[in-house]
């Protein structure tokens, strides 16, 4: 039999790649569809025009190294975090503006929301996470009893969640007397993700394992079996499944029909004894793509189960990666500096 | 391997001791090396240095059954934050609180993976005021702890005591922890070479078990915290030696601050290298017995009540029949 040569990967077909140099912490879309960014250890956000997206814009956000990225609310521009301690604004121009400085707490979680009515950003810093509007005026502050290891909004901006140790906290927006609802479960917390459409929050254990509270009722769940710790939580878009990495798949929860409670995870795009680092779901179908620890990066299609291999392994272990608000382009990055955008759009 | 790793000194002691004093001499000195610095937001004075992070001892509890497993989940989410950086750095240092038990720290290096992955604990420095000591390990149980898992003591404000008060603290020291090594100061003046990178938890560096230690008293049960070492002198039986440890760290780690060992196997041309902090243990092959010396096994224990014949009997029935 005659060899055949690997065709060639998307990344080579319809992809544009950049070479860093400094770790790729995150990557983004704005709202408007026409900027990715990708946020860097060295400090800086790198700025790419969709419409002509080989050259980079290098914007200088943060003294050290930039700790989390997100679209802004408004439909241009980005939010950062960064370890000196400063929330930034990031305009289309890569113009950087502080919208809020916490001394020697590093700005670990950025997120925001936006929709034809409001625009809300959030950040945490140490035990509090801070809340603005898309003005980048402070809406309030919450505390909580331990350090802030992720926030997320549920799909219509009216509350956050907010994970710590011992369980998650969750506020709602627009209270401006809110105690904040307390979901116990003790143990470490190291990150958060929020249904969609507000049924549950799961936040992702120290002992590689999930924990949900169901909402409204707060009915403990318990998903676990990963070989390591889960750092990356992305819900499908119609929040049916939950994508998670920390095995050797993609991991994905049902979150209907009862589960996932009682329920076996679907395993997609499994690459034996390599971690999957990264997740994060299409904003419009049923898709989830993913990252891995050998730098491959992969589009699995949850109903028919099928995977599309986008990247190769090689060049470090996937760290970022996003879709853009539309589903058109996915970005993505590794420890290693390398990144790509790659194009989903149909062509001709 | 894990010359790629970052080195990370914890340093502990009572406000006061010097620490801070200490970690200015260390940042301050013509080395040419860079230290990423993580404070207690108690901090002492201020810390003179580029790369300074403010931790919150965020001490949890692993649930994973065992009850002593604490780790600091703030120095996870550090370590993985700096590991971020572009300008790197050739190692952290960590200043603990006056009453910080050193055992989250050092458990956080043995337990979290991705921290595993990218940094490695070098050594506990425990800086020790002499005038004071006595005191603080009459009235707290920190004090003893902190010079229990110390690699380094730094025996520090020696011109505020006499001969006599000076000799009366080493011995009381040397009762908690005869394995650590003791460097007096005036002003935390130590070289930084006695306490940067002295790779205190490598396992190929466990050799010093010096055998000098050894004591010969061998009478009952000794309350507080202190220190035993036995030798044998027959091959150890790994899968015994194995139960009899994993089920004494299981019952006793909570009092066992640490253990280490060096072990002979039968027909094996390697030592076998051993070590925990509390039930944590680590082990492996650390290379070949040196030419012409005894293939002795030594276990050293530091630790609270230690029962030192129970221990003694239990580790020399792990010897391979005579």
């Amino acid at each position: 039999m005659s060899e055949t040569a690997a065709p060639p990967s998307l990344l080579e077909t319809r992809g544009i790649t950049f070479e860093l140099d400094a770790f790729i912490v995150s990557a983004a879309f704005d709202r408007a569809g026409g900027q990715a960014a990708f946020g860097l250890g060295d400090g800086t956000v790198r700025l790419a025009r969709l419409d002509a997206p080989r050259t980079l814009q290098v914007a200088q956000a943060h003294d050290g190294a930039v700790l989390a990225l997100a679209a802004d609310a408004r439909p241009h521009g980005f939010v950062s975090g960064g370890d000196d301690g400063r929330l930034v604004r990031l305009d289309g121009e890569g113009a950087a503006t502080e919208i809020a400085g916490f001394g020697g707490k590093w700005v670990e979680q950025v997120t925001s929301f936006a929709d034809p009515k409001i625009g809300l950003l959030a950040c945490a810093a140490g035990k509090f996470v801070h809340l603005f509007d898309a003005d980048g005026e402070k809406l309030k502050s919450c505390e909580h009893p331990s350090t802030v290891t992720g926030i997320a909004f549920d799909g219509r901006g009216k509350r956050v969640a907010a994970s710590h140790y011992n369980g998650a906290t969750l506020w709602f927006v627009a209270s401006k007397s809110d105690a904040g609802r307390r979901l116990e479960w003790k143990g470490s917390h190291i990150g958060v993700a929020m249904h969609p459409a507000a049924e549950a929050v799961v936040t992702a254990m120290q002992e590689n394992a999930l924990h949900g509270w169901r909402l409204p009722d707060a009915h403990d769940m318990r998903m676990s079996g990963y070989p390591a710790k889960t750092e990356s939580l992305s819900f499908t878009r119609s929040g049916k499944y939950l994508a998670s990495s920390g095995a050797d798949s993609i991991v994905l929860w049902p979150f209907f029909g009862g589960g996932p409670m009682g329920k076996p995870p679907i395993e997609l795009a499994q690459i034996e004894g390599v971690l999957c680092t990264r997740v994060t779901c299409h904003p419009v179908e049923e898709v989830a793509a993913a990252g891995f620890a050998d730098g491959s990066v992969v589009v699995a299609e949850i109903p028919t189960k099928r995977v599309l291999r986008v990247s190769p392994p090689g060049r470090g272990p996937v760290t970022a990666l996003a879709w853009s608000g539309d589903g058109g382009w996915l970005a993505y990055g590794t420890e290693t500096g390398f990144s790509a955008l790659v194009d989903f759009n149909k062509r001709g | 391997m894990q010359t790629n790793l970052v080195p990370v000194t914890v340093l502990t002691g009572f406000l006061g001791a010097g620490k801070t004093t200490l970690l200015n001499r260390i940042l301050t000195e013509d080395h040419g090396r860079r230290y990423a610095v993580v404070i207690n937001e108690f901090g002492e004075l201020g810390v003179d240095n580029d790369l300074v992070v403010d931790a919150d001892e965020e001490v949890f509890e692993m649930n994973n059954g065992c009850i002593c497993c604490t780790v600091r989940g703030d120095l996870i989410r550090i370590v993985g934050g700096l590991m971020k950086r572009a300008k790197k750095f050739d190692g952290i240092i960590i200043e603990t609180t006056g009453l910080a038990n050193p055992a989250p720290v050092a458990q956080t290096f043995f337990v979290d993976e991705g921290v595993r992955a990218k940094a490695r604990l070098d050594a506990i420095i425990t800086v020790v005021d002499a005038k004071n000591v006595l005191a603080r390990l009459t009235d707290t149980e920190e004090a003893a702890a902190q010079i229990a898992f110390a690699d380094v003591i730094v025996l520090n404000k020696l011109d505020l005591v006499s001969e006599n008060e000076l000799a009366a603290v080493k011995a009381r020291i040397a009762e908690i922890n005869r394995f650590a090594r003791v460097i007096t100061a005036t002003r935390s003046d130590v070289p930084v070479t006695d306490i940067l990178d002295i790779g205190a938890f490598d396992l190929a560096r466990i050799t010093a078990l010096d055998p000098d230690f050894l004591e010969v008293d061998d009478h009952g049960h000794s309350e507080g915290v202190n220190s035993v070492s036995f030798e044998v002198s027959r091959p150890i039986d790994a899968h015994k030696f194995q139960q009899w440890i994993g089920t004494l760290l299981q019952e006793k780690g909570q009092d066992l601050l640490r253990t280490k060992g060096i072990l002979a196997y039968p027909n094996e041309g390697r030592r076998f290298a051993f070590q925990a902090v509390h039930m944590i243990a680590d082990g492996d092959f650390v290379g070949p017995w040196p030419a012409g010396s005894a293939r002795k096994s030594r276990l050293v224990f530091i630790g609270r009540d230690l029962n030192r014949p129970q221990l003694r009997r239990g580790f020399e029935a792990c010897q391979v029949a005579a």
